[in-house]
């Protein structure tokens, strides 16, 4: 019947993207998005490596409660800060929008590149020189401000490395900015005819929301740096109180920056969870305008609420109890979204895949993380647990446990597409699940240690606080096994794996509708859009060991609004 | 094989996506002014009277004369930009001109700042002089950021590059000559009013 007429719209091609032309230079110079996105990716994921590695030092200093000869008090704080760092400003931060975004962003949208493929490029160049400065810093005796770079501390005291780092973070930040404006016009004006704002795909709508968080916010902290490297060198600025200055000033800029960019990192993971749930349980998103626009509202939140990370600076009274109010609002955008995942679960026919395993996963682990910000929120409960490992198990939760677990999530999910190969499912699951299991032993304790008092960043801890830092410990090491595991059967089945189809999961968005791997057109014409949530045109193909879309009747569809 | 370097057929939509990233750029470079003005103002107004002491000299008369060679090279660069549009062979010589007045407008900056360092206005003894040196630097750094665009606009004007057909080029660099102007007004305002006791 009409299903082998129903082939992707790209005719048969031979040339992909990843042969399209060869040798080092031109992925170098190359300004396909496709091939700057697999050039951020591992740069990434080498950059999680190594903020991994510090963690993974920083959990075993920390099995013993005195002091150690392997590594002092100095070098445990720098290994801290180095992980956060690394973490904030080159893995996460980058992670989905930069890796995952800009490849798959331009595909979904049926275009051939983002709007600006040399801007594109001097972004990921700029995000290499910010990670060189890293280095540098490193050399110059790396930095022990902690990740937030408070003064005085940073200003007067600081190990050597601080002026490299946070001129590191001003170049990362400025590649933060350019990647923002790209994705802001791509989405603006490449839209392919029929893709009004409501039939976008809501992984789209996701990064338009972070990419207005990235062009506002980012110059802040561009700016706050670069007073703090003057600051430093010249021994006063305004942050300095000995000469009228104000360091609590300081916190307020960086925080103006550093809240949003909390989101900058969530919101595309919510994007990301957005297309999973739907796609691997074949069941129309529930609530699309819904999951759109608390999009739009954690952003315009995300702005208002950067007082709560200074309830105990000695700002006004008054102060707290506003910043306070509007972070309790926060709650109501993310629970929309949680709720509307469930929905669309429910009667769903799901396929426990290795990304929808991240998904749940996701949803689950936020869902904590979220409702442990509440104490957080508040004003009495938030002066004890301020400070403590409660609130290191709170942001791990959801930067960690949320934003990266979605990262690994749409990682397997676009992994067919980007590299035409399917990774090997059985391990897939088994770490998943050690990831899962490992992350809640070595951040659940966390919320213990926290509750009872543990100060966060400290060196030494009392001896009863040990099994619980046991526990936490033992945990960081199951989920170093599980990423490891990830990394050997992702990378095996670059070279071993089973080819992939146009079309593994049954998605219907753009995507899936261009050969895997994508040629380096993307599409030879400018494809006609439907509803990228309506699966009831996607049949399972045997002969392409995949799934197929009918065009015409998922078109047919969308016109008459069924399935909608 | 030549790279395909615009995912846009047209190019009138081509460069509609351009303006509009233009935009957005020159709304985060603006946010970067206001948030230092921001701190300015914070600690200016935090500090009262003190904040400037009692023998520190006021912004210097040079800078009058920087702000007319900016005013200036605005005026220079819309004509240019007139030109370009139409493809008027006058353009190689507005940009000439603008390039010229905006070396003034830096020159002229230079002298303000060694005319305070010679009244022993330091950055390095208080915020007064602090905030002088660094919101004027952080604005000349934008200018010098913006020269080597602009020689290249300068230099395909000069062999007639522009015309009604294409002219891109020349219309971003307006677009962030203009925002600096419009910068230094402010922040020229700011210092001049802060510097009152």
């Amino acid at each position: 019947m009409t299903t082998l007429d129903s082939r992707p719209i790209t005719p048969e091609v031979r040339d992909n993207y990843l042969t399209f032309t060869r040798g080092l230079l031109s992925w170098i110079f190359t300004l396909d998005h496709k091939r700057i996105g697999v050039m951020y990716l591992f740069a990434v994921l080498s950059s999680f490596f190594v903020g991994g590695v510090m963690a993974l030092l920083v959990r075993t200093k920390l099995l013993f409660p005195g002091k150690v000869e392997w590594m002092t008090a100095d070098e445990y704080n720098k290994a801290f800060t180095l992980h956060g760092a690394i973490m904030v400003f080159l893995v996460i931060i980058p992670s989905i929008p930069a890796a995952l975004g800009n490849f798959i962003m331009p595909i979904m949208l049926g275009a051939k590149d983002v709007a600006f493929p040399r801007l594109n490029l001097f972004s990921f160049y700029l995000w290499v020189l910010g990670a060189t400065c890293a280095v540098w810093s490193l050399l110059a005796g790396g930095f022990d401000t902690g990740w937030t770079f408070y003064t005085p501390y940073s200003t007067q005291f600081g190990a050597g490395g601080t002026i490299p780092v946070l001129v590191g973070v001003f170049i990362l930040g400025f590649s933060s900015i350019f990647t923002g404006v790209n994705f802001i016009v791509t989405i603006h004006k490449l839209r392919p005819p029929g893709m009004t704002w409501f039939r976008m795909p809501l992984f789209l709508w996701a990064l338009y929301a972070t990419a207005i968080i990235q062009v506002l916010a980012t110059p802040v902290l561009g700016i706050t740096v670069a007073l703090l490297v003057v600051e430093r060198a010249f021994n006063i600025g305004i942050f300095d109180p000995s000469m009228g200055g104000d360091p609590v000033l300081f916190q307020h800029f960086f925080w103006f920056y550093s809240h949003p960019a909390v989101y900058i990192m969530i919101l595309p993971g919510m994007g990301i969870i957005s297309e999973i749930i739907s796609v691997h349980s074949h069941r129309h998103i529930f609530g699309f305008r819904f999951i759109a626009f608390s999009s739009i509202a954690i952003a315009i939140f995300s702005f208002l609420v950067w007082g709560h990370h200074m309830f105990t600076s000695g700002q006004s009274p008054l102060m707290n109890v506003v910043f306070s109010a509007i972070t309790f609002s926060v709650a109501i955008p993310s629970a929309v979204k949680v709720f509307n995942w469930l929905a669309t679960l429910y009667k769903g026919s799901i396929a426990l895949n290795t990304p929808m395993l991240y998904g749940l996963s996701f949803i689950f682990l936020f869902t904590i993380g979220g409702l442990t910000g509440i104490p957080l929120a508040v004003l009495s409960t938030d002066i004890h647990l301020h400070d403590t490992y409660y609130v290191v198990a709170h942001f791990h939760y959801v930067m960690m446990g949320s934003a990266l677990i979605a990262m690994i999530g749409g990682l397997h999910h676009w992994w067919p597409k980007m590299f035409g190969v399917m990774y090997n499912e059985f391990w897939g699951k088994i770490a998943c699940g050690l990831v899962f299991v490992g992350f809640n032993l070595t951040f659940f304790t966390q919320f213990m240690l926290g509750s009872q008092g543990m100060p966060r960043r400290y060196y030494m801890y009392q001896p009863e606080f040990k099994i619980y830092h046991h526990i936490s410990t033992g945990g960081a090491y199951i989920m170093s096994i599980g990423f490891l595991i990830t990394a050997i059967y992702l990378i095996y089945s670059l070279f071993a794996g089973k080819k992939a189809p146009a079309n593994p999961w049954g998605g219907a968005s753009l995507e899936w509708q261009c050969t895997s791997p994508p040629p380096h057109d993307n599409f030879a014409t400018t494809p006609r859009v439907g509803d990228c949530y309506d699966f009831s045109a996607v049949r399972w193909d045997e002969k392409e060991q995949g799934y197929v879309l009918d065009t015409e009747a998922h078109l047919a569809a969308a016109a008459t609004g069924k399935g909608h | 094989m030549k790279q395909r370097d615009t995912p846009f057929d047209d190019p009138t939509a081509r460069f509609e996506a351009g303006r509009f990233g233009m935009w957005l750029f020159l709304i985060a470079l603006g946010i970067v002014f206001a948030a230092t003005i921001l701190g300015y103002l914070v600690v200016r107004i935090d500090n009262g009277a003190a904040f400037v002491p009692a023998d520190a000299p006021r912004p210097p008369g040079m800078l009058l004369a920087s702000t007319v060679a900016l005013l200036l090279s605005s005026v220079t660069m819309q004509k240019a930009l007139r030109a370009g549009r139409t493809g008027d062979p006058r353009q190689g010589g507005l940009m000439v001109a603008t390039l010229a007045l905006a070396l003034i407008f830096l020159v002229a900056q230079l002298m303000a700042w060694r005319s305070l360092y010679a009244q022993n206005l330091t950055i390095s003894d208080n915020l007064y002089g602090w905030t002088f040196y660094v919101l004027t630097g952080l604005h000349a750094a934008h200018v010098i950021g913006g020269l080597p665009p602009m020689a290249i606009t300068t230099w395909r004007a000069s062999r007639g590059a522009y015309g009604p057909e294409d002219f891109r080029g020349v219309t971003y660099c307006a677009m962030y000559w203009h925002f600096l102007d419009a910068v230094w007004l402010v922040l020229y305002a700011t210092l001049w009013i802060g510097s009152m006791g």
